[in-house]
């Protein structure tokens, strides 16, 4: 089949690989540069966090995030395959904290755990500060306890997103960078201008598919990336604050990521001065060895959710759009990857995919 | 029972006001919303940059469930901040109503007192009509009733503690000194039982925000404190009633044997 994808994010690119793997022909349109430095998964701290996520989310985050995180771990092997390079995945577990004054919001987590995950309990764990010490060293002088989540972990997205264009380049994909997707329809992209026509269409632009996407609305996160040699943390650690929850979440090269603000808004301007404040004293909170770290890139962008902060697959002849991945793309994507792969061979059954038929009996309640 | 309530010239049946912030998603927000009955709504512009139409879209998810809006100058420190997104909410909003914060203190967000009435004033001076989050001291609300705000909104507790009114005594004397004031319970309130005991002080109404949208269920907790809001104001309209120190049978004890009189229970 030849195949035609608007937006190189992180679905745009697992598709096209994946779509390459299977022996169709890739087209691929974004208007980013191929780093992806504008994109929302550029941005992301690539969290794999279904557990601290169900305590504010739908439970069907929590039930997709496990299944589709069982998934990465293939799906690495297959880039390492393919390109010899070998992105970290750590799925070691994460480590939830609060300062003294807020203890009471560990206390809150573990309740809201307790009654919305019961029969998981054994993933979540209180630790006292010697099990703490254990786990992370450095938290142990400054936090007298906290949660351990082991289902969770995170992965190294910017080597993700550049391995997967390296992938997608050796296997033959024809990645069109910087040009503009006008519109998308069934069988047809308008790129600069210019109608082209493929077998199936994959609409995977994110926000940028808003004209298209009635409903779809982006919610603002900052981030921060630093360069921090001094602190040695392992694993993920999300800090409970009664206003905001904010999560470390380390890289290779010690390289930490901090983040990220939720803002009900569209804003794509640079990060502001509060947030920056926010972010900043938070890492110095956590370690007071963050005070020296470099600054590496401060981050803006908007994650694209539907009205009910689920994800899409959006199914009809000649076009399969996936959308509304919100504030879980690198958990959720495994998961929609291989739900839209299966929608390109047929019919597939997942409340996340919606069949055009179904979609219009939508419309008319 | 007539149970409807004013302010500033507009009339109400529901007597919760229910904010907007901290939902799981936009449609956990309206169908809270709706469960909560709720006919007044805060909205916050801050950190949304407002002026590039950085919010449009959840404003206008927001436009659609049919509400009185009443916008909020959350996450205000200083008069000049307030003064400034009070007056970019009239423009979005459309509405002189306008819920007045002046934080005071960055950790517990406890209103400052000096700044909120001085802030009430100059909007007031502006055409606004001021719902002022203050804290619990009645002479600061005799000062802000004097600067001309027909409603005043006292804290049961700091935002988003859950702890329920800290000093009813205070919010009591409130009651009885400014009888001819609105009066909302602002914050603090955790449970439905805590929205019980601020209407059964004879407060008009009760705002909230973090106790539903941070509910494991908050639909399920919506309704909740809606029965809950409606429960205590009928329990101050019907007159509880006074507490005694001894038990008092309900049943008359006339031809008990006076042995069995002693330590009757009140059945």
């Amino acid at each position: 089949m030849n195949i035609g994808i608007a937006g190189a994010g992180l679905i745009g690119r697992l598709l096209a690989w994946q779509c390459l793997r299977a022996g169709h022909s890739v087209s691929l349109f974004d208007r980013d540069t191929i780093d992806g430095e504008g994109s929302a998964a550029r941005v992301a701290a690539a969290m794999l966090a279904p557990y601290s996520e169900a305590a504010h989310c739908p439970r069907e985050i929590f039930d997709w995030g496990v299944a589709s995180m069982a998934l990465w771990p293939r799906l690495i092997r297959q880039l390492h395959q393919d390109t010899g390079i070998n992105v970290q995945l750590e799925q070691n577990g994460s480590v939830v904290v609060a300062h003294i004054r807020d203890t009471g919001e560990l206390d809150n987590l573990m309740q809201l755990l307790g009654t919305k995950l019961p029969e998981h309990q054994a993933q979540i764990t209180l630790l006292d500060q010697p099990a703490l010490a254990s786990l992370e060293p450095s938290l142990a002088g400054r936090f007298e306890q906290g949660i351990f989540l082991s289902g969770e972990g995170c992965l190294d997205n910017w080597a993700l997103l550049d391995a997967l264009a390296d992938a997608i380049d050796s296997l033959g994909g024809e990645w069109h960078a910087a040009v503009s997707v006008d519109n998308v329809q069934p069988g047809q992209l308008d790129v600069e201008g210019q109608p082209i026509s493929f077998d199936c269409v994959i609409d995977s632009r994110g926000l940028g598919a808003k004209p298209n996407q009635p409903g779809l609305r982006g919610v603002r996160g900052e981030v921060l990336w630093v360069h921090a040699p001094e602190v040695s943390l392992t694993r993920p650690v999300r800090l409970m604050h009664p206003r905001y929850q904010l999560y470390i979440a380390p890289k290779p090269q010690q390289r930490y990521v901090i983040g990220a603000t939720e803002i009900e808004s569209e804003s794509m301007q640079p990060i502001t001065v509060r947030s920056s404040l926010e972010l900043q004293s938070a890492l110095y909170s956590i370690d007071t060895d963050f005070a020296e770290a470099s600054i590496l890139k401060a981050y803006a962008n908007c994650r694209p959710a539907y009205v009910d902060n689920l994800p899409r697959i959006d199914v009809e002849e000649g076009l399969i759009s996936v959308n509304g991945l919100y504030r879980h793309g690198y958990l959720l994507s495994p998961l929609l990857l291989q739900l839209a792969l299966d929608s390109l061979d047929g019919q597939v059954e997942h409340p996340v995919v919606r069949q055009q038929s179904s979609m219009q009996e939508g419309i008319a309640r | 029972m007539d149970n409807r309530w004013s302010v500033y010239g507009k009339t109400f049946e529901s007597r919760f006001l229910i904010g907007s912030s901290l939902y799981p998603s936009p449609q956990v927000m309206r169908d809270a919303v709706q469960a909560s009955g709720a006919e007044i709504i805060t909205v916050s512009l801050r950190r949304q940059s407002p002026e590039r139409g950085g919010g449009d879209t959840i404003w206008d998810f927001i436009k659609q469930m049919d509400c009185t809006l009443l916008p909020n100058t959350a996450g205000c420190h200083s008069v000049k901040e307030a003064l400034t997104l009070a007056q970019m909410s009239r423009e979005i909003f459309q509405t002189h109503w306008i819920k007045l914060e002046v934080i005071g203190d960055e950790y517990n967000l406890q209103p400052d007192p000096i700044g909120t009435l001085e802030a009430a004033r100059q909007l007031i001076k502006q055409g606004f009509e001021v719902f002022p989050y203050c804290t619990d001291d009645l002479v600061l609300c005799q000062r802000l009733r004097d600067a001309g705000c027909q409603v005043l909104m006292p804290w049961g507790a700091p935002i988003g503690t859950g702890r329920g009114l800290i000093n009813p005594y205070a919010l009591q004397t409130i009651r009885e000194r400014l009888p001819d004031v609105s009066l909302i319970v602002d914050a603090g309130l955790g449970k439905p039982s805590h929205a019980v005991q601020a209407m059964e002080l004879g407060f008009d109404a009760v705002l909230l925000n973090t106790a539903v949208a941070q509910a494991a269920d908050p639909v399920l907790m919506a309704t909740a404190f809606a029965e809950a809001i409606s429960a205590g104001r009928k329990s101050f309209l019907a007159g509880a009633m006074p507490q005694r120190q001894t038990a008092k049978p309900s049943t008359p004890t006339l031809g008990t044997p006076f042995w069995h009189q002693e330590g009757v229970d009140a059945s």
